[in-house]
């Protein structure tokens, strides 16, 4: 029974900036940021993600954001769909409800490494964890601190426990 | 063999109540909620790390599910033959009895594809309606559900991502959708129904002012009210706002017009507090108004009224900081309807962040009270100049203005204020350097942060006024004092009805504060009398003449010459006029 199941993990890893901070990173922060990512995890044909609402799922590549920019397979899981529902309500009830979303802390990437290595035992390739401490190492980056930890990414989908 | 296969319980297995062999390994045991670390043999197989589980996790054995490296761990199976090992993490699931849930979730992941299928259609159907509803002040909570459960039952599915019961979020959503869709921008834009409304300057204006941003904004800067007010104005950006071409131009005039005014010793003030002016609302605009891209919001962000800070900014970005932009300004004169204020109808891109039109700000910096308030402005609030001091872009931009004192001078020249007044254009050209300098200089930069000092400089520069008016000829005398200022004589003149000459030795009055101040800033803040030269030493020909010509009396000379910034004719007239006659 260990074979039955194995479901591929992907991550698809959006740039939020379009392209945008690849090209004023170095002028604005110094530094050079190849974008500002937004992962989510897509395994059992749905994508999930962490916004500023709580998890959200839809289909894959189903957000306005479109088309990935890129795609890690993280492996195969054996979790199948029920169990890995259950986890990711539990999540949304506790360490991912909605209003715990911290664009620098505690954002759409924390989840998808969260997932990502409850899935497969894996975590998301380290540039992406790494943006923000990358992004408020820079001074530009701590003087916007204030406005950005008040602000939430969400491309869209809907809330996995069907709340606000 | 025996001895290493018998159980040996008494050795080190302390905590462990079962019987087994080995080390004892500490496993993390993670719940989404929860975490705990679990004291447990190596070789311990799968049941009995269960057991211990249920134990502290106070739940049934049968209800957990544990994940490892993406494998379930079944009761059968060893802790070694999965590889756990000590301070490895264990995922755990604790399974609920209820299974409705996971109906629930599946049914609602099946609605979700096909509301991702049609939030497409369904936010640029909602956008109209809910900016038409905010405008008519119908709470858009209501609005929002009404449209989208004609697209399926998704109004049981409160999660839904366009059902925000926040009109901000709703916003929030148009502007991702936007962003990520220029076509459907541009689709929105033809839309008769938005055209309609933005042409309505009324309707705009409403819109802009329900914006808390905006109300503060504008309590800050009544300019902006009334540039809202003014309904050429406001149809032009609206304009603007359809045609991108156009925006596109008008950007690009900006730009210009910015290069042009950087080398404004005034103008540089106006830059900055405009600056933090529009920053400050920009990124308050850019919190409610767009989530996912910061840099978007800063980059090209709409103005502080020109555009609502509700409709996106779509031009690409011009190049900010490739080499400063040379050309006319007097086409950026030309571009804008403004009044003296110095936010006159422009918009914000990121090499002209201060959207300001540079045209009227040349003619108005001088005369106005837009100025004092400018001064006011800065004296009352530091922070604004901290901030805008220390955006690194404007190092940056200083650092290029002072690499090319060429370019910076050659745009000078352009500048419709000193077109008239080749004499100035003279003296600016000299002080260039000196004035790229201080720029960097920190102190001057210290010096432009602190209240108390501004507040000194404007009191001072409203003595030089009244004194203007009062005893012409007095100037002069406090000037070699160095005292420093920012010419506003400009505007006494018209209160003075002693006509030109008095005017035209006004304006050399203003070269001359210029000169001083430009030239204390570079000799290190202070106060003081300039330190690089001293009128004497600078009208030292002029002064010979003077003598040659029969004008004996030194001091005269000199306070004329000062008057009239060097110029001998001028100052001849002045002396002349001074004697009794």
């Amino acid at each position: 029974m260990d074979q039955t199941g194995t479901y591929p993990v992907k991550l698809y890893i959006y740039d939020l900036s379009r392209g945008m901070a690849r090209q004023l990173s170095p002028v604005m922060l110094g530094k050079q940021l190849d974008g500002i990512w937004h992962t989510a995890i897509v395994v059992h044909g749905k994508e999930f993600f962490f916004v500023g609402g709580g998890v959200n799922s839809c289909s894959p590549g189903g957000t306005h954001l479109g088309e990935p920019d890129s795609i890690v397979d993280l492996g195969f899981t054996e979790v199948p769909a029920e169990i890995f529902m259950d986890y990711l309500t539990s999540l949304a009830e506790s360490t991912y409800s909605g209003d715990k979303y911290n664009l620098f802390e505690h954002n759409c990437n924390s989840f998808s490494n969260e997932v990502a290595q409850f899935l497969t035992g894996k975590k998301i390739p380290s540039y992406i964890t790494d943006l923000p401490s990358e992004v408020l190492s820079t001074p530009f980056g701590q003087a916007l601190r204030p406005l950005l930890d008040s602000m939430n990414i969400n491309p869209g989908g809907n809330n996995i426990t069907g709340q606000r | 063999m025996a001895d290493q296969g018998a159980a040996d319980p008494g050795n080190n297995n302390n905590n462990k109540p079962e019987a087994s062999e080995g080390t004892i390994i500490k496993v993390t045991v993670k719940t989404p909620k929860d975490k705990e670390e679990i004291a447990i043999a190596e070789d311990a197989s799968v049941t009995q790390f269960k057991e211990e589980i249920s134990r502290r996790f106070k739940a049934k054995q049968d209800q957990l599910v544990l994940i490892f490296a993406g494998k379930i761990l079944k009761d059968g199976d060893s802790l070694s033959q999965h590889g756990i090992k000590d301070g490895l993490t264990v995922h755990l699931v604790i399974k609920t009895a209820h299974k409705a849930g996971d109906g629930g979730s599946t049914s609602a992941s099946s609605s979700s594809s096909t509301q991702a299928g049609s939030t497409a259609t369904s936010s640029s159907g909602a956008n109209p309606s809910s900016t038409t509803g905010s405008t008519g002040s119908a709470p858009p909570p209501t609005q929002t559900p009404n449209i989208l459960t004609g697209f399926g039952d998704l109004a049981g599915l409160a999660g839904l991502g366009m059902g925000s019961a926040n009109f901000m979020e709703l916003q929030q959503q148009m502007q991702r959708q936007l962003m990520s869709n220029p076509e459907m921008l541009s689709q929105i834009m033809e839309n008769p129904l938005v055209q309609n409304m933005m042409s309505n300057p009324d309707l705009m204006r409403q819109m802009i002012m329900a914006n808390p941003q905006m109300q503060q904004l504008m309590e800050r800067n009544p300019e902006i009210s009334h540039m809202l007010n003014n309904p050429e104005l406001m149809r032009q950006t609206m304009e603007l706002a359809r045609n991108p071409a156009m925006m596109q131009e008008m950007m690009r005039n900006q730009d210009r017009a910015l290069s042009n005014l950087e080398s404004i010793p005034g103008g540089y003030n106006a830059l900055r507090r405009m600056y933090t002016d529009i920053q400050e609302p920009m990124f308050s605009a850019a919190r409610e108004q767009f989530g996912s891209n910061p840099f978007s919001a800063l980059g090209g962000n709409s103005e502080s009224g020109a555009q609502p800070s509700r409709t996106e900014n779509r031009e690409p970005l011009p190049n900010p900081w490739g080499p400063p932009n040379t050309s006319n300004a007097s086409e950026s004169g030309g571009t804008t309807t403004g009044s003296s204020t110095t936010t006159g109808g422009t918009n914000p891109s990121v090499s002209n962040p201060l959207g300001i039109n540079p045209g009227s700000l040349g003619n108005g910096m001088f005369n106005s009270p837009g100025m004092q308030s400018l001064m006011q402005q800065i004296s009352e609030n530091p922070q604004l100049m901290q901030n805008m001091l220390s955006a690194p872009y404007m190092r940056s931009m200083m650092q290029s203005l002072a690499q090319h004192p060429e370019l910076a001078s050659q745009v000078l020249m352009n500048n419709p204020l000193f077109a008239g007044n080749p004499q100035l254009q003279d003296q600016f050209r000299a002080q260039l350097p000196v004035f790229l300098q201080q720029m960097q200089n920190p102190e001057a930069l210290s010096v432009m942060t602190n209240p108390r000092a501004m507040q000194a400089l404007m009191q001072i520069q409203q003595g030089l006024q009244t004194l203007q008016t009062e005893a012409p000829g007095l100037m002069p005398s406090l000037m070699t004092g160095g005292v420093p200022g920012i010419p506003t004589g400009g505007g006494i003149p018209t209160e003075n009805p002693a006509s030109s000459p008095s005017s035209a030795g006004t304006n050399a009055a203003q070269q001359q504060l210029m000169q001083q101040m430009l030239q204390m800033f570079a000799g290190g803040g202070g106060g003081g009398s300039a330190t690089t030269q001293t009128p004497e030493v600078r009208f030292q020909s002029q002064l010979d003449q003077l003598n040659a010509m029969g004008f004996i009396n030194r001091e005269a000379n000199l306070q004329a010459l000062i008057a009239t910034g060097g110029d001998i004719n001028a100052a001849i007239e002045r002396l002349l006029g001074s004697q009794p006659s």
